[in-house]
């Protein structure tokens, strides 16, 4: 199979369909044109995306279009997630949007724009993975920010438009200084490159990294942590995180905190390999310690604070970035291994608990979580799945962030990280009351007299229902080539110390080296 | 004053245009600054273009002409016009003139201090253009920091992408012109989106003042 075609095809799909909802009239064309394009958009991602990650996991190198597009044991991992997530949230979109309509929420315009947006915002994330010259990375990062910025402010309402302004001045403003980052790296490279218009490539500029100069990436490095971190929400550039996530639609929400917070966490990754190669893994191991313990820090405490249930789930949503940022931080095989597997086991779970808060919705008419009670008497199924998701998000046996969190843990261990295990894991436990709380609060109890029983349409309950499984499977057995295409990634991102073993499991010789430490003894004593 | 001397002069052209655009009364006037800072911009490219020898320097200058010195100063004119007299746009900056120009002076002055220490061969003759553009990117944060208009803040990015368009011309000359096109694209887009969130925030917000859109903090 031609693999680079496949690549083509899969960044044709959603753009095709995005200019096909674009150009048809919003008077007089039905919403059922929208939504048949839409699903056979995600229905090509999903096909083109998986068969491509497979590919990849089978030790597959796709190149498209020169050099431009590059598909390696990282990206395929996140490509993995845009492939799984954008078409749960976009099937459950249908149900969401067409409550929304009913409720006189959204006009005809409306549907259309967002049936279009969404299909430019997956085609930006998908650009934004595979993309190999690193300016383009930015534009496609940048592209993220203006192809959701509509869809944060579809209902015109004006807290609507309030969150999508904050949203996109903030974001811009933000990724300029990734642009700033982005370009200093590429001036660096093309002094040390025989040909200059190779030092737009991060497969041509890795090899070179060490030759370049180490104070100007240096201050690369902070920039792109800083510009590519405001997208990823973390803090203290976090401020439009909240406001965007709880006003967009539950879909949006989904898929912007599912997925596109952690698109940015690769480029930061790409960032951070280039950097470790140049002046070691010290100084980008240090930013992204102290920016990640500030995320988990302040955001763990916002979780518990807040009253209005999207709030609390997008405070939740920093709080794991800068989660995944103290697994980077740590760094060393297990460190990154475990960042790689929050990265998926938060995506996954985050987009889980944005659907059921818009089921929540649907059925409660509000996000005031003074207002929701009873969820499980009220919609069973939803209210299963909502206790289930807020388990799987403290982290608890069997679900994913558990066994994430676990390796983060242990890495910390191998890594003597005390000070910032210990603040971590305060955070975390003030995490785990305020999801305790959300459960004892919200989904149990008597119901609401005004509140109509019975569950949201089952389109709605299907992807959520692929969602928890997907957080229980990763939970209690991680499949053979999802947990190999892990350590691929994971071995890209140690290359530059030559720490991967020769075996090829980076996993095994991770926990090896943690028992020969006698720290596992200690952790488990 | 050819050659390098003369980028280095535009550079700090370039300072003083974007001073102007900061201080600007009115939505329109600053539109029109930001067209005048456009084309500084313009000259930078070519000039850039001439002492290097790098063709793709003059294609960007071109489209740096169409873009920014025609193209986005239409746009948010057009932007104006379609707020008409529904809201004020106009709205008095939160920091006094003095104290912006004192901030923007010690911005210029720290981005000079920390490109000194940068030791690059591409850029070694044109250090205090490549301080400017740098600062320029500090002048736009201060620009949508400091503005209470919405409409206004809207030149603060533009700022900061005129900063980074004059680095990626002082860093990276040579390259490929998809990339610059890449770059003013995003650029040209940003600015049609953010014009038409403000378009909306004055039909159905029936406010510009970003200390009314305050509602979600918390």
């Amino acid at each position: 199979m031609d693999y680079s075609m496949l690549l083509l095809a899969l960044l044709g799909c959603p753009l095709i369909a995005a200019l096909a909802m674009a150009v048809l009239p919003s008077k007089g064309t039905p919403s059922a044109v929208y939504e048949a394009l839409h699903l056979l958009s995600l229905a090509g991602v999903a096909v083109a995306g998986l068969a491509l990650v497979v590919a990849v996991c089978s030790g597959a190198d796709v190149y498209a279009a020169g050099e431009w597009f590059h598909l390696d044991g990282l990206s395929a991992l996140f490509l993995g997630l845009i492939a799984v997530i954008a078409p749960c949230t976009g099937v459950y979109s249908l149900p969401y949007v067409a409550h929304d309509v009913e409720e006189g929420r959204l006009g005809s315009g409306q549907v259309k724009q967002y049936y279009a947006f969404f299909s430019l915002f997956v085609f930006s994330m998908i650009l934004a993975v595979t993309s190999n010259n690193i300016i383009m990375m930015w534009v496609s990062v940048e592209a993220t920010t203006l192809s959701t910025v509509f869809l944060v402010g579809v209902y015109r309402t004006k807290l609507a438009l309030e969150a999508a302004w904050k949203y996109v001045i903030v974001c811009t403003a933000g990724v300029a200084f990734g642009l700033f980052g982005t370009l200093l790296v590429y001036a660096n490279a093309a002094d040390v490159m025989a040909d200059a218009h190779q030092a737009v490539f991060w497969t041509a500029i890795l090899p070179v990294a060490p030759l370049m100069d180490h104070s100007l990436m240096m201050i690369a490095f902070v920039f792109a942590a800083i510009g590519f971190g405001t997208k990823a929400g973390l803090f203290p550039m976090h401020t439009w995180l909240p406001d965007a996530h709880s006003e967009a639609p539950s879909p949006v929400s989904a898929l912007l905190s599912g997925v596109l917070l952690k698109c940015a966490i690769l480029i930061i990754l790409r960032f951070y390999i280039l950097a470790s190669a140049n002046v070691g893994d010290g100084f980008p191991q240090t930013v992204m310690m102290i920016l990640g313990v500030l995320s988990v820090g302040y955001a763990a405490f916002e979780v518990y604070r807040q009253r209005d249930l999207k709030r609390k789930l997008a405070y939740s949503s920093c709080e794991n970035v800068g989660l995944i940022a103290v697994c980077f931080g740590i760094g060393g095989p297990l460190g990154i291994i475990a960042g790689l597997v929050h990265c998926i086991a938060h995506g996954l779970t985050k987009a889980l608990m944005f659907c059921l808060a818009g089921n929540v919705m649907m059925k409660y008419h509000t996000r005031d979580l003074e207002r929701i009670r009873g969820i499980v008497a009220v919609a069973p199924v939803t209210g299963v799945l909502f206790v289930a998701g807020c388990l799987a998000l403290a982290g608890f046996p069997p679900f994913a962030m558990f066994l994430s969190e676990m390796l983060m843990v242990l890495a910390g261990v191998a890594a003597a990280a005390w000070w910032a295990l210990v603040l971590v894991l305060v955070a975390l436990v003030v995490v785990i009351m305020a999801l305790v709380r959300l459960i004892t609060g919200s989904a149990l109890g008597g119901a609401p007299d005004n509140v109509p029983r019975g569950d949201v349409p089952a389109l709605a309950l299907v992807p959520e229902i692929v969602l928890v499984a997907l957080v229980v499977l990763l939970g209690v057995a991680m499949p053979g080539p999802l947990a190999g295409s892990i350590e691929d990634a994971g071995a890209i991102v140690m290359a530059y110390e030559g720490e991967y073993s020769a075996n090829g499991s980076l996993l095994d010789d991770a926990l090896a080296a943690l028992a020969a430490d006698g720290m596992t003894e200690e952790v488990f004593e | 004053m050819f050659g390098y001397p003369l980028v280095n002069v535009l550079g700090a052209c370039l300072i003083i245009t974007s001073m102007m655009v900061v201080l600007a009364r009115t939505g329109r006037a600053a539109a029109c600054l930001y067209s005048l800072q456009s084309l500084v911009l313009v000259g930078v490219l070519a000039s850039l273009g001439a002492v290097t020898g790098s063709g793709e320097l003059y294609t960007w200058s071109a489209t740096a002409f169409a873009t920014k010195v025609v193209l986005v100063p239409a746009i948010l004119l057009f932007t104006l016009k379609k707020i008409g007299g529904e809201v004020p746009v106009d709205l008095p900056p939160k920091l006094n003139p003095m104290k912006s120009v004192a901030l923007v002076a010690v911005e210029v002055f720290v981005c000079f201090v920390a490109v000194s220490g940068i030791d690059l061969p591409t850029a070694a003759a044109v250090k205090p253009t490549l301080a400017v553009s740098l600062a320029h990117f500090f002048i736009g944060l201060t620009c949508i920091v400091i503005q209470r208009s919405i409409f206004k803040q809207i030149f603060g990015y533009c700022l900061m992408e005129n900063g980074s368009h004059v680095t990626l011309a002082l860093l990276a000359p040579q390259a490929p012109e998809l990339v610059e096109i890449g770059v003013a694209t995003d650029a040209i887009f940003a600015v049609v989106i953010l014009a038409v969130l403000v378009a909306r925030m004055a039909r159905y917000a029936r406010t510009l003042n970003a200390d009314d859109l305050c509602e979600l903090k918390g």
